[in-house]
């Protein structure tokens, strides 16, 4: 049997197009419509996807008000509810919800995933990040965001703390950042151990990941990029003593997909052209940790930026790409809107096919993470035209043959 | 008369984990029988049959009910209060307003234990702890206007800045900025649930409470309480009826229907309470005998409204910002 690839559907807001909730068919009210999630959740899982992926931060998204009022991401469901919700409206496809290590504890984490573990029958996963934003920050306490290595640091200690308690192990932690007395006062999961997904991209970030992750997913724009993450992480395996496959990678892709190749433009096109100027610079600014790029002339270059404190990797992939592709600061913000430094793949099914099956079988990828530009419409579209290309090729299945999420991803189960 | 039901799973069966299942039937008959509300304790430190997380229950069961209120415990020590404040807010939406918030006041040293304060706090500490997380809590719900969405797409506004409000809350144990990245309540805020209180605690129970369970003594006792609390709320300017407070009552296996049906109505008709917390074990059989036996006493004695009147939890307690009533 040849491989299949994994797939993933990254649920976010609106969609994942910073003009998303503009578009005239965009579900505008997702974000206080617990129907609309139970929908979506219902067609990825008729789609057969390994699950539904929730992003998080615990904040809001941009500082500026008047910025992110033109967009629909400072409201939404909090994604542990919304996916405990979602696990019993739903019965094979795997549930994987963000969660700080920053702003959490261990044990209430470990506890709370364990149930939503329970409530769907063996298909919960964590994705756990560290948080870079201060807006974040500034809802937990009074002292700023926390430097990068002590995030991670923080980080590697909780992961310890929670997979010894999902794994039932003795007791009694009593470390630099936690202290856990008792173990769960719950059932062993039923798929072993909740799934680990992680996105970390920095050295510290993809050594954790190599230590602890089942799942990573990562932003690479070109196959290169792509392999070159797949290849680093994969090779940083083996120092903990496992195997290249007991971790999936699956970057992030965001097609735009129609019957024709032409049909496929226009609708991106449509999506580009809805997203105001000030409300690109900003998200670009903030993914760069740069606050004054405003400043600088719209139709010029990007200028040098100081050394970032947040998402360290996902600075250095906008900067090559503005210097490769000589972009000026509108254009890159204009890119970098429609997917967040994402892969974009705008074409019919074979089109999206086609790119896909190059980078999963050329070793850059196990899978992808599915980011709809607008929602329902986008997800919809990947479900009833790119899917059943990539059944057809064999590269996809057309049925759940197990249970649980560690069975979708054919990890094994922790002993 | 108002009712809640206290769903001990934990205490429920040492036999067998209890599945979501069983645990939504048991719910559903609860609603069919029209009772206010489903409280689900929950702690983090203690060894429990049920596999389920208070919160995590009560989303999937939002899923599955249209009428009930649902109440989940959660403690301020196993959570932030922004995350806490956050998730209930979603919980919220979610049941389309039917959601509710038990804090307990009592601190749980078990708990501490697993939360990296071995020490735990100090009785004051943990009271002035309390007081100010809940002023957190609730004034998080409010960091969104009702009308605050636009959702104008051809405008360009999702939302009106004005309308979006950051709390700014730097006190002695926290640090908030805000706001919640959950919208506004269907119901205003979820119902703010108060229980394990000890009198130091009843002037900011009376200040900021929807909900007060309260353990049941003599009629007079508890009636010397009820109307303690009651001028309490009054002296924080409420109106006293803003304010449930409701008995808490374990109810014996060995009571008739009439004879429970008698207490309760000797306890409501004496104004000690404005209802009752009914604490059953999750099994059937209890369930059964209350709401197929009890309660259509109660009712013809008409003590309890025949059906809900309204969508919310705050309509069904008849507080304000809950809709129609
Ligand atoms: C697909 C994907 C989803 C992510 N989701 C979140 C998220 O929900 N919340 C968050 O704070 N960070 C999220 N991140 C950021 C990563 O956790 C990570 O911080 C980032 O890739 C930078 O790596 P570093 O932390 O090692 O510097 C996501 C990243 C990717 C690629």
């Amino acid at each position: 049997m040849t491989a299949r690839m994994k797939l993933g559907a990254f649920l976010w807001a609106t969609g994942h197009h910073i003009a998303a909730w503009r578009h005239p068919k965009a579900h505008v009210t997702a974000g206080v419509d617990i129907d609309h999630y139970i929908q979506l959740a219902r067609t990825a899982e008729a789609a057969k996807f390994d699950m539904i992926f929730c992003e998080d931060a615990a904040g809001l998204r941009e500082a500026n008000v008047g910025i992110a009022s033109q967009t629909s991401r400072s409201i939404g469901f909090e994604p542990i509810s919304l996916l405990s919700a979602l696990a019993v409206q739903t019965s094979r496809i795997g549930l994987v919800s963000t969660a700080s290590t920053s702003y959490n504890e261990p044990y209430g984490l470990a506890r709370t995933f364990l149930s939503l573990d329970h409530l769907s029958g063996g298909r919960a996963g964590w994705n756990l990040v560290t948080s870079a934003s201060p807006i974040e920050a500034a809802n937990f306490g009074s002292t700023g965001l926390k430097p990068h290595a002590d995030r991670y640091e923080r980080a590697r200690e909780f992961a310890e703390v929670v997979t010894g308690l999902w794994h039932g192990n003795a007791p009694g932690h009593d470390g630099q950042s936690f202290s856990v007395h008792d173990p769960l006062d719950l059932p062993r999961s039923p798929q072993g151990a909740p799934v680990m997904v992680q996105a970390g991209a920095s050295d510290v970030g993809r050594d954790l990941a190599a230590r602890t992750a089942d799942v990573v997913f990562t932003a690479a724009q070109t196959f290169e990029e792509a392999k070159a993450f797949y290849d680093d992480l994969k090779g940083r395996m083996a120092a903990y003593g496992r195997e290249p496959d007991d971790i999936k990678i699956m970057p992030g892709v965001s097609p735009v997909v129609a019957q024709t190749e032409a049909e496929a433009r226009e609708k991106h096109e449509e999506l580009q052209e809805l997203i105001p100027d000030d409300v690109g610079v900003a998200l670009l600014s903030s993914y760069l940790s740069i606050s004054d790029l405003w400043r600088h002339p719209i139709d010029g270059p990007l200028p040098e930026l100081p050394e970032s404190e947040g998402m360290k990797s996902r600075q250095a992939l906008v900067v090559e790409q503005s210097r490769r592709d000589g972009l000026s600061i509108r254009q890159l913000a204009r890119h970098f809107a429609g997917a967040r430094g994402h892969w974009r793949i705008v074409g019919t099914a074979a089109q999206v096919a086609d790119e896909l099956q190059a980078r999963f079988e050329g070793g850059a990828a196990d899978g992808f993470n599915v980011m709809p530009s607008y929602f329902p419409g986008e997800l919809d579209a990947f479900a009833t035209l790119v899917v059943p290309e990539l059944q057809r090729r064999g590269l996809f299945r057309r049925d759940y043959e197990g249970r649980t999420l560690r069975d979708h991803l054919g990890l094994k189960r922790p002993a | 008369m108002h009712l809640a039901i206290s769903l001990d799973i934990a205490a429920a069966t040492r036999e067998a984990v209890l599945d979501f299942s069983r645990i939504s039937k048991f719910v559903l008959q609860a609603e069919a029988a029209g009772v206010d509300m489903v409280a689900i304790s929950d702690s983090a430190d203690g060894p429990s049959s049920s596999p389920f997380e208070a919160t995590t229950l009560l989303a999937a069961l939002a899923t599955v009910t249209n009428r009930i209120g649902l109440v989940a415990s959660a403690s301020t020590i196993a959570h932030q209060p922004y995350n806490l404040a956050r998730r209930f807010a979603s919980l919220d939406i979610i049941s389309h307003g039917r959601a509710g918030w038990n804090a307990t006041m009592a601190q749980s040293a078990g708990e501490a234990a697993n939360f990296s304060r071995p020490e735990g706090f100090s009785d004051a500490d943990f009271r002035r702890r309390s007081e100010e997380y809940i002023g957190i809590v609730q004034g998080l719900w409010q960091g969104w206007d009702a009308d605050a969405l636009l959702f104008d797409k051809s405008g360009g506004r999702f939302h009106d800045p004005e309308k979006m409000h950051l709390l700014d809350h730097k006190g002695e144990f926290f640090s908030v900025r805000g706001p919640l990245n959950v919208a506004r309540s269907p119901q205003d805020t979820p119902v703010l649930v108060l229980s394990g209180l000890s009198e130091p605690d009843l002037d900011n129970a009376a200040r900021t409470a929807d909900v007060i369970f309260m353990d049941s003594g003599s009629v007079e006792s508890t009636k010397i309480r009820f109307d303690d609390l009651k001028r309490r709320v009054a002296a924080r300017g409420r109106d006293p009826d803003a304010v449930k407070m409701l008995a808490t009552v374990p109810l014996a296996a060995d009571e008739t229907p009439t004879t429970v049906a008698d207490r309760l109505e000797t306890q409501f008709r004496a104004k000690s309470c404005d209802g009752f917390d009914i604490r059953l074990p999750a099994r059937h059989p209890a369930l059964d005998d209350f709401a197929e036996r009890v309660l259509p006493e109660l009712r013809r004695r008409g003590l309890v409204r025949e059906t809900y009147r309204g969508a919310t939890l705050r309509a069904h307690l008849g507080l304000a910002g809950g809709g129609d009533q």
